[in-house]
């Protein structure tokens, strides 16, 4: 019996951007890492297939040998592999257990499946790449553009460099290798006509068609599931949000599988937080809680937090880095003390800090596999530092305990202001997660997974998010923009998606797209249109538009506007 | 649409109109001479009614990042109250001291206001606070940003390079379209970045600068007037929430009594005058500074006041002095919230409740009363709660009808802590004011002291954002029956925003949006030429992101309404 973690790594990010039907994105993410030792112990050797076997379902991947995972545990990183075999339940959270699932693990002859043989083993969809050649703009424009805003992750960096020819990026300055491989590969797997689903296949039809399917499967919904966002503008998610109040739909972010469980610690203890410039120019104490930037957000560490230099800490030498998480990081690489927390157990971890921070006694020899002089050492340098930061990360999240995890996290926080300046920030993924977090509260009052059934506003996590009302089967329609939910939720959820009339809004195609009733391509959000996307720190800024779209093509913004108007003329008669 | 409204009590102070029969006409958004209408313009029957220009609130967190995440925390806020949507009519919303944006917009209309401005927020957040304020329906607005704890503005305050400094905020203002200058215990973020701050005096050091609170309130008061901005500086003052605080706010608004030129308008204005109103050397010994202020606010006619004035029940604090919250999370365990952003200020939130029976709570009530109603000029007195801090702004009515009755007082006198009840000379004091004087207070007034040449009044001209109550000056004694005027006052019979009905019967019969305001002083080029070189070289070093991207242009907001500021600053 093995304990399976699943997240994210660096080429899984990167190889995503290129795309998710390369052979190089199933090579770095149909995989399972797995500890030498245990390896021997299953008699598998490093390359060949492996059979992960859960309650909740089993896949065929490739075992790797890593030094870095812990005896006992296996990894595979977040995609829709990963998906096969994680457990649906969500606990009244929203946000699934997809790390601490109990695993067997048996060599197999099998091959490992491509992501269509996953959807067809789910849904009798007639499943078909629809990926075209890129479209070139016909302007092409020649340009360098400089102060460009970073659309991939939660970093938002807005120092790139990226020179057009002939209305193609050629080049890209500044950028983290995620961040080139978006930029420069943007286009590879896209899909350029809206398409509508007949006869069990999809089939190119116009946009004016598209959308009048589109808004009669939401106004005929009775409960229609509006999801997605994170990679799109704020202008997008404010459309979302009066579809799902239109429809009497549920409204709900990617949040809810990542960072939903600090919003309900926030809901429970208030979060003391600083923006990123504020770290970077006085944190003399950084740590990352279960979470590996170095992979994740690649020039974080450089810009904002460990190696930046500020205007009063001018640079690593004057700052001590800890990292905390179940495994050795490249990120804990670079870190002064790296603690190794036992899988799932970051709250009594969290906990003994607390009591050592307040000077109680721990009479545990050890807590959470750590030795209490660790313990007690590190609430010595937290209670010490000039100015310390706690980085959040989804090993917090999606492990158990979840909202507690991050309730406990915050009050630590909260506690050390007693003795010097301490603050706290969750590593958010998407580039807008955080935006369409805010749009959705300053519109509706909560900040995700949003019920409009009884035509006002209401929000209980559990119930109301995306992850569970798919779970349980109570939706009877999708709205999915510009997100991948058949690549990143539980099979279960995935199985219910594939059963309902679905509406996908994207740049890209994608395996949800396969899935999907309705098509409609879009432009890229900092790429091929502007946008207002907020950083994971809350800070603002305006995506630029670099290339001209290709023909025909509009943003997020246009097409939901559009098909707002539809459902309107539908629902009110007008 | 044209309207013409017949026969209305009018209160229109800015023209010296005191409730008398008269008709008021409107066209293409802007009131008109009656004779102008065309025969397709629709009559209004207000006879019996009250007719006054649209509300105005020149202090109210409405929008922005801190507003945002006390709605955020506070899920409890939004479960109880909300707002059914009305498809075709009205969108939908929750929340009481945190309500969300379409709320926010609905509920002012409905109580007849239909200008507010949201008097803090971060620049580096400002594009955020604009998103906000983009999505209130109805009102119009702006945001004062926050300048204290700015480190241009300290370095330059540091090096008395007062020219610099004023370029400096009127980039500023433009560039992130910003209206007034707001100070929050001057200087504080930069200490709490230090984990310090608390109680800090004015003239006490700021840490990492040689300048003290006084240094930066005179400062900018400074700049403000080089800058020739319509509204005064907006001050929260020094050691706010600390027993015996009165003193500090007597020292700051004397701090700058030098700088005044004789004119009639005030050159700093005081912002919830009662959370900084506080005699007393401890919370077992407080007692109201009220008197003090008012007689100081009566003597000198250089500064202004607005009221932050508590009504019992649940409020969520919000501000951007930190450390204070940080102490009111002592006295109010429970959550907790704050931020602080890079280069220029911090903030804070915590969940309140005011309870009546409670001495400190008590004291706290009487204070702001007491100061509205010992200051004799009603044109330098606002009525705020300091939404939502002392209570959310749906109080208004409530509040107004304190000040208009006596009767009204003396029902809460016997509901309130005994000894918290005589620590103020509000017992004692009989004044109620008039139905005039509340116009003066809750529009006019606002619209002067922002310096709104169209709203505020009814002349030709105006804008035409018009409140109509269904009250009878006439017949209403509002002393005693001060009870239908709050029921009027919570519903308007008809709210016209830019000249559209958009309230009738007390109910949103449109959703629409308004504009938001803006200053822009003119800098001379050279001058503005050198400061922005100056900020760019020092802002890759301060700023975690790009000066280019620092600025927010007049397209990324719904609809814009600049203001020119001719600046007395030389090239």
């Amino acid at each position: 019996m093995f304990t399976l973690i699943t997240g994210r790594t660096l080429e899984q990010g990167r190889t995503m951007e290129i795309g998710k039907f390369t052979k190089d994105y199933m090579d770095r993410v149909a995989i399972c890492e797995i500890n030498p030792e245990d390896l021997k112990k299953i008699g598998v050797e490093s390359g060949s297939n492996v059979k992960v076997k859960t309650a909740y379902g089993e896949v065929v991947v490739k075992a790797v040998s890593s030094n870095t995972t812990s005896p006992g545990v296996v990894f595979i990183p977040m995609g829709p592999w990963a998906n096969m075999v994680v457990n649906p339940d969500t606990q009244g959270t929203g946000m699934p257990n997809l790390k601490g699932v109990p695993c067997q693990i048996e060599a197999t002859g099998e091959a490992i499946p491509g992501i269509y043989d996953l959807l067809k083993k789910i849904s009798d969809k007639t499943f078909e790449a629809k990926i075209s050649k890129p479209e070139v703009a016909v302007s092409g424009r020649s340009e360098t553009y400089s102060n460009v805003v970073c659309c991939f992750c939660g970093c938002v960096c807005d120092d790139l460099e990226v020179s057009v020819e002939n209305g193609k990026i050629k080049s890209v300055k500044n950028g983290c290798a995620i961040s080139m491989a978006k930029l420069l590969n943007y286009d590879r797997e896209r899909a350029y006509k809206p398409m509508v689903r007949k006869n069990g296949k999809l089939v190119e039809t116009s946009l004016e068609e598209a959308l009048n399917e589109a808004a009669k499967i939401l106004a005929e919904a009775k409960y229609p599931l509006i999801y997605g966002w994170s990679s799109t503008s704020n202008e997008a998610m404010r459309h979302g949000v009066y579809l799902a109040e239109l429809t009497g739909g549920v409204v709900d972010n990617t949040s809810v599988s990542c960072h939903g469980p600090t919003i309900l610690g926030t809901q429970q203890a208030g979060v003391v937080k600083a923006t990123l410039g504020q770290i970077r120019n006085r944190a003399d104490l950084i740590v990352y809680w279960g979470c590996n930037p170095v992979y994740a957000h690649p020039r974080h560490t450089v810009r904002y937090s460990a190696m930046a230099k500020g205007r009063f800490v001018k640079g690593r030498k004057e700052r001590k880095i800890v990292v905390v998480d179940v495994r050795p990081t490249p990120t804990s690489k670079i870190a002064d003390m790296f603690i190794q927390v036992k899988q799932g157990m970051d709250y009594e971890l969290i906990t003994a800090l607390r009591m050592a921070v307040k000077d109680h006694t721990i009479e545990a020899p050890t807590v959470a596999g750590v030795p209490r002089e660790k313990i007690l050492e590190l609430a010595d340098m937290f209670r010490s530092a000039r100015f310390g930061v706690i980085f959040l990360g989804m090993g917090l999240t999606m492990t158990s305990g979840k909202g507690r995890n991050l309730e406990e996290a915050i009050k630590l926080v909260q506690d050390l202001n007693e003795w010097t300046k301490f603050v706290l920030l969750a590593m958010r993924g998407h580039y807008n997660v955080t935006g369409t977090n805010e749009v959705i509260v300053w519109l509706t009052g909560y900040p995700y997974a949003v019920d409009f059934m009884l035509g006002y506003p209401r929000h209980n996590p559990g119930i109301t998010t995306a992850t569970d009302v798919l779970i349980r089967g109570d939706v009877d329609a999708a709205l999915i923009v510009a997100s991948d939910p058949a690549s990143h939720f539980p099979r279960k959820a995935v199985e219910h998606l594939a059963k309902i009339p679905t509406i996908v809004i994207d740049p890209r195609w994608s395996p949800t797209a396969s899935l999907a009733d309705v098509f409609i391509p879009t432009r890229y959000v900092g790429i091929e249109c502007e946008g207002v996307v907020y950083r994971m720190d809350g800070v603002p800024l305006r995506a630029k538009k670099l290339v001209d779209p290709p023909p025909e093509i509009l943003s997020d913004e246009e097409v939901l506007g559009k098909l707002v108007e539809k459902v309107e003329a539908l629902k009110l008669g007008r | 649409m044209e309207y013409l409204i017949k026969n209305g009590y009018v209160y229109d102070p800015l023209n010296n109109v005191k409730g008398e029969k008269m008709d008021i006409a409107i066209k293409n958004g802007k009131i008109v001479s009656p004779s102008e209408l065309s025969g397709d313009a629709k009559t209004i029957d207000a006879s019996g009614m009250v007719v006054m220009p649209g509300g105005v609130d020149i202090h109210s967190h409405i929008a922005g990042p801190k507003v945002s995440a006390g709605r955020i925390m506070r899920p409890e806020d939004h479960y109880k109250v909300y707002m059914r949507a009305i498809p075709g009519v009205r969108r939908s919303g929750s929340g009481k001291t945190t309500p969300s944006t379409y709320v926010i917009g609905y509920k002012y209309a409905r109580m007849g206001w239909t200008t507010v401005f949201e008097p803090a927020t971060p620049p580096l957040e400002t594009r955020h606070t604009h998103e906000e304020l983009d999505d209130i329906p109805i009102l119009d607005k702006g945001c004062f940003p926050l300048l204290d704890s700015n480190w241009f503005v300290l370095e330059y305050l540091q090096n008395k390079d007062y020219d610099r400094c004023a370029a400096f905020i009127g980039w500023l203002m433009d560039a992130i379209k910003g209206y007034a200058i707001k100070i929050v215990d001057p200087g504080v973020a930069e200490a709490w970045s230090l984990g310090m701050g608390v109680g800090l005096s004015l003239d006490d050091q700021i840490p990492n600068y040689n300048l003290t609170p006084r240094e930066i309130v005179r400062g900018l008061c400074k700049a403000n007037q080089m800058l020739k901005l319509p509204h005064p500086i907006h001050v929260h003052c020094n050691r706010l929430g600390f027993p015996g605080n009165y003193v500090s706010t007597l020292d700051t608004m004397d701090a700058v009594s030098d700088l005044a030129l004789n004119q009639d308008t005030p050159i700093i204005h005081i912002t919830h005058v009662q959370f900084t109103g506080y005699a007393g050397d401890s919370w077992a010994t407080l007692a109201s500074g009220g008197e003090e202020i008012a007689k100081y606010v009566n003597n000198h006619k250089h500064v202004s006041l607005d009221l932050g004035q508590i009504v019992f029940g649940d409020v969520t604090t919000m501000t951007a002095d930190a450390p204070f919250e940080f102490v009111l999370h002592h006295l109010a365990p429970g959550k907790w919230s704050s931020t602080d952003v890079e280069a220029e200020t911090s903030s804070g939130i915590v969940p309140y409740r005011y309870k009546k029976k409670n001495f400190v709570n008590t004291v706290q009530w009487c204070i702001g009363l007491e100061v509205a109603l010992l200051v004799k000029d009603p044109w330098r007195i606002f009525p705020t709660t300091d939404h939502p801090n002392a209570g959310p702004f749906t109080s208004y009515p409530t509040v107004l009808a304190w000040l208009m009755s006596r009767k009204a007082r003396e029902k809460v006198f016997e509901q309130v802590n005994r000894r918290g009840l005589r620590k103020s000379a509000l017992q004692a004091i009989d004044r109620e004011y008039d139905l005039y004087e509340i116009t003066i207070i809750t529009r006019a007034a606002g619209a002067k002291i922002l310096g709104l040449k169209d709203k505020g009044h009814l002349g030709v001209g105006a804008d035409a954002d018009v409140a109509i109550y269904n009250l009878n000056p006439e017949k209403i004694d509002f002393s005693k029956d001060w009870e239908t005027f709050v029921k009027a006052f919570k519903r308007a019979a008809y709210t016209f925003k830019n000249g559209e009905m958009v309230v009738k019967d007390g109910e949103i019969l449109r959703h629409m949006y308004g504009e938001t305001y803006y200053v822009k002083p003119r800098v001379p080029e050279s001058l503005l030429k050198t400061v922005v070189e100056d900020v760019k070289t020092r802002f890759r070093e301060w700023y975690s992101i790009n000066f280019e991207n620092y600025v927010i242009g007049d397209d990324e907001l719904r609809a814009v309404k600049p203001i020119q500021v001719e600046t007395t600053l030389k090239g």
